[in-house]
């Protein structure tokens, strides 16, 4: 207690340059929050959305869909007996092509129920007549120059590989963070593409609607939400530690910074180590107290952090960070404006981390205090 | 004056050792993490100008039009007498040709007919000419899992995920099903010289990897070429000289023309605009307030080694020295300490920058087998602004943080100077 | 009551006139197929920026086989093209490789043509795939033709519907067009030339048009063809694609 009482009197009256140790440590605080919040927001927002728009609780293919290779989709559907009763959503992809202006585009069509409530595709947008409707995302209208009424040619096979062909409506275009759902997608009724198609009844794959996490599939492979999550989080992940290498190298800064003001302070107080060892302190004692000298920088710098850096990281979070549309060239979920996400855990964990590494270097400076000569020490004399 | 401070720096290790290590150690991990900074969150418009867009690309307007299709049919044709015209007027930039093509790879048995097929996403570059760096560009090197580049007509790399589906090793024979630019059916053999991993599922489930000369061969594309990438000479993007670059080569442009070549920058390509921006904004401000901290520590370190010697000055000031000569000295000691920091740290930081730049940091075994649309390889980047930046932090807070703690001398009177020298 | 009378009497009456329609396709067969033939073709392609021919000769046996050897140009010759029912093989002498075609680049077109290797392989006779029926008369070029409506009645037609415009006197098609089974036009085929070759008429030329797709088409030009000429079987296998 003493040593604390002590350690803060020493820190306070060294004046300019603790508050610049001090600073230096707050705002390496601020940044590891700022960036840890970041890829926080990121990794919320990116899961949420391709949860929201793509994945539901898991999705169970065809035994030979792969969504990668287009070539799988021409056979990849059939009908899963029971899933109507496990709550499985059904999703038939076909292969068509539309021809806006006279030019040919390569498109997947993904038939989907109207009334599905399990992804966010604006289904109900879908009126009832069965007129051939669609609906796209705004990437792929930018694409196609389509708007909300256009009608455009669009021509597919049925199930036997009989051409045919209509001009289907675009009845809605939807906003979305997820591009997978959207490039080069276009979404039509289901029993729309069941009748237009033949494939009555069939699925390329299923949407997992409500908790499932074991749905009986037969030889239907059922991926859950964390397998179809692992590519995002893996990206995800590369960017934490790629972000980790930045402020581990900003924190050695600090860190740096408060050893080298140890090394300054003790060199410059050893009258005063020798006069604590001559009034009874141990050499131990003396050593506790430098080391919480040191970290107190870091509990200051917590302080003054969270000070300045709380309502800024509020601030931030509440009006996002604007990084433009990157993500629909990129072929990854990332929304043009990412709102960090702070709470109580990140917020511990990294004053910990810094609490933390301020001790031990303070520590290890205070350690030459121990093989110190009191009897020289008192006198002032380098050693 | 100054060999015998530099004797002194060299001689008494209190006044150095710690001094110069801090300032190396500063120094060094400015420069690291500025090139990583660089590298990092320019990586994307990086990797997007080493793999796609250049710094600035020729397509013929046709082709523009219709980019997403990849239609070889609507190439730049007559593309060696444009090179060597793009050479001549635009000096401070590489020009490579590039051709994308799609077709199937089909793979012999014993017997010469059928035993597996693929997709194939291809990619052409000037792989056997040295000059055009391509290789180096694409990291070609080290992203090879097994084998080795191309070296002659009719050798390919494949993706290592398309050579484990069709079952195919090194040495094998592939061949390429396609069509040329005039739609004609075309066939070309390639022996399999090497598998790559760039790390992104897209390119390593279909790719191919040729010289462009076996696709100009194979896709009747004589001297013709999809694009024309451009690359600044320092290899940094800088949206004003792309942007002046583009406006003048298309001033020259045959409007008329639909197989005219036209010039896009990077920024138009991609949405990488708001990145592009956004990275400028934020590694500057990282850096910028490293530096800053930067310039603590060494304050710190310079005050230190002043306050270490008022003894010492204590006892010149006795022997009959100015107080401002023994300042200048002090100043001078900072400047030549600063400076040897500075370059050994420049050097170690610039190496270490140079050292990721070329090897990375493998995180691939972080992320365990997930399929990635990102490099799993982190690389710093070396720019020339490193060379400088490090100094700033390295010379000048050295030198103020000495100038402070010289105040000292002046403030204090000879005698408690000469007091701190009692025994 | 009077008008109603006549009009129908006079529908009936129309629909009497015209002949049936299989009819006119078994006159049409008779002209057009043979148990075998040997064609020399040339195929002009237009392209975008050029065009190219492609010269070959064909091995016809029925529907079901086919062989065929591309002459021209120096970049397509010595490619051969075995069709065995449902499979596509083809050779090519640059790589001396055997590549099998299926799946989805059969849907492909053929040599950058608006024909795809699908149209090219369709190995049954429109009678066995269509119900016709004759609903009028037009003049093409000043030939009286009879519009023949083909409807498909097996489900793996291609096309789920055709017209075909046949001449009343020759009894060769002088205009084809392929729909989808909405009844969207997508391919017209034009044929012209008219020539006497060993007894029949037969349309030398015939330009395949992709309705959908900007563009020419492409020209099929017949040079020479022979009908039920000797065709030694070995044709009609794997091995003779490499000789």
């Amino acid at each position: 207690m003493l040593a604390i009482q002590l350690a803060y009197k020493n820190l306070v009256n060294a004046g300019l340059r603790t508050w610049l140790n001090v600073g230096v440590l707050s705002f390496v605080f601020i940044v590891v929050l700022f960036y840890k919040g970041f890829i926080e927001g990121w990794n919320q927002d990116a899961v949420l959305q391709n949860i929201d728009w793509e994945y539901a609780n898991g999705q169970v293919h065809h035994p030979t869909y792969e969504p990668a290779d287009f070539l799988s989709i021409q056979d990849a559907h059939g009908q899963l007996v029971d899933a109507k009763d496990q709550g499985l959503i059904p999703v038939l992809v076909r292969q068509a092509s539309i021809y806006p202006d006279g030019r040919l585009m390569n498109v997947t069509v993904k038939g989907i129920e109207a009334h599905q409530n399990v992804v966010k595709i604006p289904t109900p947008s879908f009126t009832s007549d069965n007129k051939l409707q669609a609906i796209i995302g705004k990437r792929m209208a930018k694409a196609a120059q389509l708007k909300i009424g256009d009608d455009v040619l669009m021509r597919w096979r049925d199930k036997n590989g009989t051409f045919d062909a209509g001009n289907i409506t675009i009845v809605d275009i939807f906003d979305t963070h997820v591009p997978t759902v959207d490039q080069g997608q276009i979404w039509m009724p289901i029993d729309v593409i069941w009748e237009i198609t033949g494939l009555e009844n069939e699925a390329t794959y299923y949407l997992v609607g409500k908790q499932n996490k074991n749905p009986s599939t037969g030889n239907w492979k059922f991926h859950s939400q964390d397998d179809l999550l692992e590519e995002i989080r893996a990206l995800i992940a590369i960017e934490s530690f790629s972000g980790s290498i930045i402020y581990g190298i900003l924190l050695s800064i600090a860190l740096l910074a408060i050893f080298d003001t140890q090394v300054l302070s003790i060199f410059r107080r050893q009258k005063e180590i020798g006069t604590c060892i001559a009034l009874g302190m141990t050499r131990q004692q003396v050593m506790v107290l430098f080391t919480v000298e040191g970290a107190m920088y870091s509990i200051f710098a917590m302080i003054m952090g969270s000070i300045v850096g709380i309502p800024f990281l509020l601030y931030v979070s509440g009006i996002g960070i604007h990084i433009g549309g990157i993500s629909s060239e990129m072929g990854f979920t990332m929304g043009e404006t990412i709102y960090p996400v702070f709470n109580i855990y990140l917020l511990f964990t990294t004053a910990f981390l810094i609490v933390g590494s301020a001790t031990v270097v303070s520590f290890l400076p205070a350690q030459k205090i121990s093989k110190m000569n009191p009897v020289l020490a008192i006198k002032g004399k380098q050693q | 004056m100054i060999k015998f401070l530099f004797k002194g720096i060299l001689r008494d290790k209190s006044r150095s050792v710690l001094p110069i290590t801090i300032v190396i150690l500063g120094v060094t991990l400015t420069i690291v993490l500025s090139g990583y900074l660089r590298g990092v969150m320019g990586d994307m418009t990086d990797q997007s100008a080493r793999f796609q867009t250049g710094h600035v690309k020729i397509v013929t307007k046709a082709y523009e039009e219709a980019m997403d299709q990849m239609p070889i049919d609507l190439a730049i044709l007559g593309v060696d007498s444009l090179l060597e015209s793009l050479q001549k007027q635009y000096p401070n930039l590489q020009w490579v040709k590039r051709t994308n093509f799609g077709g199937l790879i089909d793979v012999p048995d014993a017997n010469g007919e059928t035993k597996g097929q693929g997709p194939a996403a291809g990619m052409a570059l000037e792989l056997f000419d040295p000059t055009s760096n391509e290789i180096e560009r694409m990291n070609i090197l080290s992203s090879i899992v097994v084998g080795k580049i191309p070296s002659k007509p009719g050798e390919a790399i494949i993706g290592q995920e398309f050579a484990d589906k069709l079952k195919v090793k090194i040495g094998d024979e592939i061949t390429y099903v396609g069509s040329t630019m005039n739609g004609s059916m075309s066939f070309k053999s390639f022996i399999v010289s090497g598998t790559i991993r760039f790390g992104s599922s897209a390119l390593d489930k279909g790719a191919i990897i040729i010289d462009i000369s076996d696709a100009q061969e194979m896709l009747d594309l004589e001297d013709g070429s999809t694009e024309i990438l451009g690359f600044l000479n320092d290899g940094v993007y800088v949206h004003e000289k792309a942007e002046a670059l583009k406006n003048d080569f298309n001033s020259k442009a045959d409007t008329n023309d639909e197989f005219a070549p036209t010039m896009l920058t990077l920024k138009e390509q991609n949405n990488l605009g708001s990145y592009l921006d956004m990275v400028d904004v934020y590694s500057g401000l990282f850096v910028g307030i490293f530096v800053f901290a930067m310039s603590l520590v060494l304050w710190n370190t310079g005050l230190l080694g002043g306050l270490r010697r008022y003894q010492e000055f204590g006892i010149r000031l006795a022997l009959g020295e100015s107080k401002g000569r023994i300042y200048r000295n002090i100043i001078m000691e900072a400047v030549l300490i600063g400076t040897i920091g500075s370059v050994i740290g420049t050097t170690i930081g610039v190496g270490i920058t140079l050292y990721w730049q070329q090897t990375g940091i493998d995180i691939s075994a972080y992320l365990q087998n997930s399929t990635m649309m990102m490099p799993s390889v982190l690389r710093s980047k070396f720019t020339a602004q490193l060379l400088y930046i490090g100094f700033i932090p390295g010379l000048f807070a050295m030198v103020i943080g000495n100038m402070l703690s010289g105040i000292g001398i002046y403030k204090r009177e000879t005698a408690i100077l000469f007091k701190e020298l009692e025994v | 009551m009077k008008y109603l009378l006549i009009t129908i009497l006079s529908l009936s009456f129309a629909f009497q006139n015209y002949p049936d329609a299989d009819g006119i396709l078994k006159k049409v067969d008779a002209n057009m197929s043979s148990d075998t033939n040997i064609t020399e073709s040339s195929m002009v392609i237009h392209g975008k920026r050029n065009s190219r021919t492609v010269v070959s000769r064909s091995y016809g046996e029925g529907y079901k086989k086919s062989f065929s050897e591309y002459l021209a140009p120096a970049r397509e010759m010595g490619t051969k093209m075995l069709k065995l029912e449902d499979r596509l093989w083809i050779y090519s002498p640059s790589t001396d490789r055997t590549i099998q075609l299926s799946g989805h680049m059969l849907r492909q077109s053929v040599m950058g043509s608006d024909l795809s290797y699908e149209d090219m392989m369709e190995d049954r006779k429109l009678t066995e795939m269509y119900n016709s029926k004759v609903i009028g008369e037009e003049a093409i070029d000043g030939r009286k033709v009879w519009v023949v409506e083909l409807i498909s009645k097996v489900e793996d037609a291609t096309y789920h519907s055709r017209k075909a415009w046949i001449d009343q006197e020759r009894y060769v098609p002088l205009k084809e067009e392929l729909f989808a089974k909405s009844g969207q036009l997508l391919k017209r085929v034009t044929l012209s030339e008219v020539k006497k070759v060993e007894g029949r008429w037969y349309p030398t030329k015939m330009n395949y048009k992709d309705v959908l797709k900007d563009g020419e088409g492409t020209d099929f030009i017949i040079d020479k063809i022979e009908f039920n000429a000797e065709i030694p079987e070995h044709i009609f296998t794997k091995a003779s694609l490499k000789k």
